[in-house]
């Protein structure tokens, strides 16, 4: 079992207020400003929980892709991976687009596209976002 | 309302059990942090992992929406602070799965009672998307605290 732990202090009310990632639990990172504006307008530099949601799928799928890529006999020698998640406010987060492009000696096409398939549909944050309307993913071996 | 897009992207180099990944904020260059499978299942080692980041996404998703709440109900926070605890487990069968994510809030809030800062956190999760997403796989727990 692993627990993953991150504070956040907000001071004031939503709109004119502010809020700081003060900490997290590895000390790999914080503080980072947040603003509803830097959420729902223009981020100007400042993070917001879809970008974070978007960085976990993205470390998740690339963690879940190497590791059925080397359980496959063909271990990638670099995954680039993108992940652009969707906020419409009042509605939710509606859709998450994973990207990777891939060098993996000794793989053909179908058999990589089968690997990403797999590690898009079984990667624990896929699986704890299996609420959102679309997760699609792009495939290609560069 | 206009969609919002974000993005982040990571470089992986190697397998999963011997390599490293470095995940960037895209959207805003904000952060820039390096993750191994080490530092997400044993011990962490100053670097980050897919939990951690969807734990400071839900205290952030979450102290917004408490924010928001205490405003409706005329007591608008002066300060608040939420800690998210975000639990991966082995799952029989299903490899790991992300099971729990448990939210501590303690607010400042002048007007409000113990009752109605409650009522304002038990909304909260209820309109946080976070919140929502999550229970899909994961068991969500809220305990808040008027300071």
């Amino acid at each position: 079992m692993a627990d993953r732990t991150a504070h956040v202090t907000w001071s004031g009310a939503l709109m004119e207020g502010a809020g700081t990632i003060t900490s997290v639990g590895s000390g790999a990172f914080g503080p980072l400003d947040v603003t509803w504006a830097s959420r729902a307008e223009d981020s100007n530099g400042r993070t917001s929980p879809e970008e974070l949601i978007a960085a976990a799928h993205a470390a998740c799928f690339s963690m879940a892709l190497s590791h059925g890529l080397a359980q496959g006999g063909t271990p990638p020698e670099k995954l680039d991976v993108d992940a652009t998640v969707t906020f419409v406010p009042g509605t939710g987060i509606t859709k998450s687009v994973l990207t990777v492009r891939a060098v993996v000696p000794g793989i053909d096409e179908p058999a990589f596209l089968h690997a990403a398939q797999a590690a898009k549909e079984s990667c624990p944050v896929s699986q704890a976002l299996a609420s959102v309307p679309e997760i699609t993913l792009e495939a290609s071996l560069a | 309302m206009p969609r919002i897009v974000r993005e982040a992207e990571i470089d992986w180099e190697g397998t999963t059990a011997r390599g490293s990944g470095v995940v960037r904020a895209a959207s805003t260059g904000s952060f820039e942090l390096s993750a191994t499978i080490a530092s997400r299942i044993e011990v962490v080692e100053g670097k980050t992992s897919p939990e951690e980041l969807l734990a400071a996404a839900h205290a952030t998703c979450f102290v917004t929406s408490l924010g928001s709440e205490l405003a409706r109900m005329g007591t608008p926070p002066e300060r608040m602070h939420v800690r998210c605890t975000i639990t991966m487990d082995e799952v029989e069968g299903n490899g790991h799965r992300i099971v729990a994510s448990a939210i501590s809030a303690r607010g400042v809030a002048p007007g409000a009672d113990a009752a109605s800062f409650s009522t304002a956190a038990e909304a909260a999760d209820a309109g946080c998307p976070f919140s929502a997403l999550i229970r899909a796989s994961a068991t969500v727990t809220v305990d808040a605290t008027l300071v």
